[in-house]
């Protein structure tokens, strides 16, 4: 073998079709929930709208040949200050760490874990970015003791699908976490 | 002061022909090519890493990095480390003159494998074959130092320059007569998210030798007919083609003109088979074709004349003082025409000597060139020992021609096997 065996070009178009119809129904399953839980809001809206962004992203970080995780960090902290600080502006209504954050983090989230079940032979690449999202993520029940947040729902899902996140990784690639882990804090 | 530093270090302008390339390329047309020497035993990054630095210091005009001037690129010494590298991504990528620390060039391995992938405007494949054969004799000499010395390969003094050779060849009276229509362009699905599919045919020399002696013809003549004849029949057929099927195959001109350039020095020259008014049907008469447009386009007056046209298009007196903006965009729209004259580009850099002792801790050598939109398949071969690599770089999401290539030269009874980064299928396990 005289190259890194790239996924075969069924593989990946299987892949991608995958992807695309568990995205479908993730956004159809979001409508229901929330035309049956909170219709008045209509933050499914807002959570496709994410998804819809963060395929573009993928695809982009495919082709220029980027970390993926590296770049759905960055887009989390940028997408999540400019919505807190619009909020923040508007009168603060709470609806930027109530609905628009969890589900940001929600969708980070499931992409990492696509990112490490497709490619867990490549995990140290993502390992310390997905470290520091599954923090992120966790730093949500803060807020849910301090009770700074009205609907816990989405943040709830949010930190379930961080944890479950971490355990798969720790599962699938327990070496390449500790070695990143020595790499990027060696004194 | 840092400022005072770097305006004194020594810069030079691009050659003739590498001025385009960095007017021209981008993500989807990197204008990249690799070379790859696979050796006996795994690769000790540690050491390749001081040999490419050892050997940049010997060749100077590698050490160098893009800069943008008001008219033209130039090139200007690069003061920082070369950046070594696992091989991850496919090969041939645009290299980003603003990454790599700078390099147009860039050194990756993998397992037994070392490659260089380097960037047109910084040189041809002739020369850096050159380049590429000392940083392996470096690698090889510290990996091995009882048994292979520096001082016993006789290092030639190394006698080469940066001079612009077409500027000092070409002949201002020379008129070129090429065709400028567009040329068939191979049809199918292309792959996704920026793959490219590699498959190396690994031929045994000696039987190709043979048959295409039988042919009275070269082994580039020979392996370009059958290239022609698989796209003839894998492509053209079934996609009922009207245009004609043009092979554009790049030609060194050291062999023609006086030359110790390290700087680009080629030129090339284009086959246009018209199939259908020509009833180019058969492989018979698709050799014959090639045998002679071969004979009348390799020569040194036809190759005077493509190479002089573009000199004298470089150095127009009306845009030689277009500003380097405005030049880019006249380029880039240029090309999108231009690139359509081309079927397919097929080099062959021929045999890549090596010295005795070093023979014995090298397998073979690959060459591979950047595929894209356009010219969805590139080939190019080289030769080592008694083996001949040819190669196929495709963005296709189908390796019929591959397969047709192959099953050709295993209908002749030549012996090929196969090697690839796994994109497509395999075509040997289908054939089997």
């Amino acid at each position: 073998m005289i190259y890194p065996q790239k996924l075969s070009s069924r593989k990946s178009e299987k892949i991608l079709k995958l992807l695309l119809i568990v995205s479908i129904i993730i956004a159809i399953i979001l409508i229901t929930i929330n035309k049956l839980t909170s219709p008045r809001i209509p933050w499914s809206a807002l959570a496709n709208c994410g998804i819809i962004y963060i395929w573009m992203t993928v695809m982009y970080s495919i082709k220029k040949g980027t970390n993926i995780a590296g770049h759905v960090l960055v887009q989390i902290i940028l997408i999540s200050s400019v919505i807190l600080y619009i909020d923040e502006k508007t009168g603060f209504k709470g609806w930027s760490i109530n609905i628009a954050i969890p589900i940001i983090l929600i969708v980070a989230n499931i992409i990492m874990l696509i990112l490490t079940i497709v490619n867990h032979k490549e995990y140290i690449k993502y390992a310390i970015y997905q470290l520091i999202i599954v923090l992120i993520s966790l730093m949500t029940i803060i807020l849910i003791i301090k009770k700074l947040i009205e609907i816990e729902l989405l943040s709830k899902i949010a930190i379930i699908i961080s944890i479950l996140n971490l355990l798969l990784s720790l599962i699938l690639c327990y070496k390449d976490v500790k070695e990143a882990i020595i790499r990027k804090f060696h004194m | 002061m840092k400022n005072n530093i770097k305006s004194k270090l020594p810069w030079r302008r691009l050659d003739n022909t590498a001025k385009i390339f960095p007017m021209s390329t981008g993500e989807k047309y990197s204008t990249v090519f690799r070379l790859s020497v696979v050796i006996k035993e795994e690769i000790q990054p540690e050491i390749l890493e001081k040999a490419v630095i050892e050997t940049l210091e010997r060749y100077q005009s590698f050490k160098v990095r893009m800069k943008t001037g008001f008219f033209w690129y130039y090139l200007e010494q690069n003061t920082k480390k070369p950046v070594i590298e696992e091989e991850k991504d496919y090969p041939c990528k645009y290299i980003n003159p603003k990454k790599n620390n700078g390099y147009l060039f860039k050194v990756t391995y993998f397992k037994n494998k070392i490659n260089i992938d380097i960037f047109h405007a910084l040189t041809d494949g002739n020369s850096g074959t050159t380049f590429f054969r000392e940083i392996v004799y470096t690698y090889l000499e510290m990996c091995y130092p009882n048994e292979l010395k520096q001082e016993n390969r006789q290092i030639r003094k190394i006698e080469y320059d940066t001079e612009d050779s077409y500027i000092k060849n070409y002949d201002k009276k020379s008129k070129s007569n090429e065709s400028g229509k567009r040329a068939y362009e191979i049809k199918g699905k292309k792959l996704k998210l920026g793959a490219i599919s590699v498959i190396h045919e690994i031929i045994n020399l000696e039987e190709l030798k043979k048959e295409s002696e039988q042919y009275g013809a070269t082994i580039t003549q020979y392996l370009t007919a059958v290239l022609m004849y698989v796209i003839y029949n894998e492509n053209y057929i079934e996609n009922k083609g009207k245009k004609p099927i043009k092979i554009c195959i790049p030609v060194n001109l050291k062999k023609y003109f006086p030359s110790k350039t390290m700087s680009n020095f080629f030129s090339y020259m284009t086959l246009v088979a018209q199939v259908n008014e020509e009833k180019l049907d058969s492989f018979d008469k698709i050799i014959e074709f090639v045998k002679n447009e071969f004979k009348y386009r390799l020569t040194k007056e036809e190759i005077m004349k493509t190479m002089s046209a573009n000199v004298k298009l470089g150095n127009h007196v009306f845009i030689k003082p277009i500003p380097l903006i405005l030049k880019n965009i006249l380029v880039r729209l240029s090309y999108i025409e231009i690139r359509k004259h081309t079927t397919i580009t097929y080099s062959n850099i021929g045999r890549i000597g090596i010295i005795g002792d070093y023979k014995k801790y090298i397998d073979y050598f690959l060459m591979l060139i950047a595929p894209e939109s356009v010219e969805k398949i590139k080939c190019s071969s080289c030769t080592f020992e008694n083996k001949i690599v040819f190669t196929f770089t495709s963005i296709l999401n189908n390796n019929k021609i591959e397969k047709g290539f192959y099953m050709f030269l295993k209908n002749r009874g030549i012996n090929v096997s196969i090697e690839s980064n796994g994109v497509l299928d395999d075509i040997s396990s289908e054939t089997k």
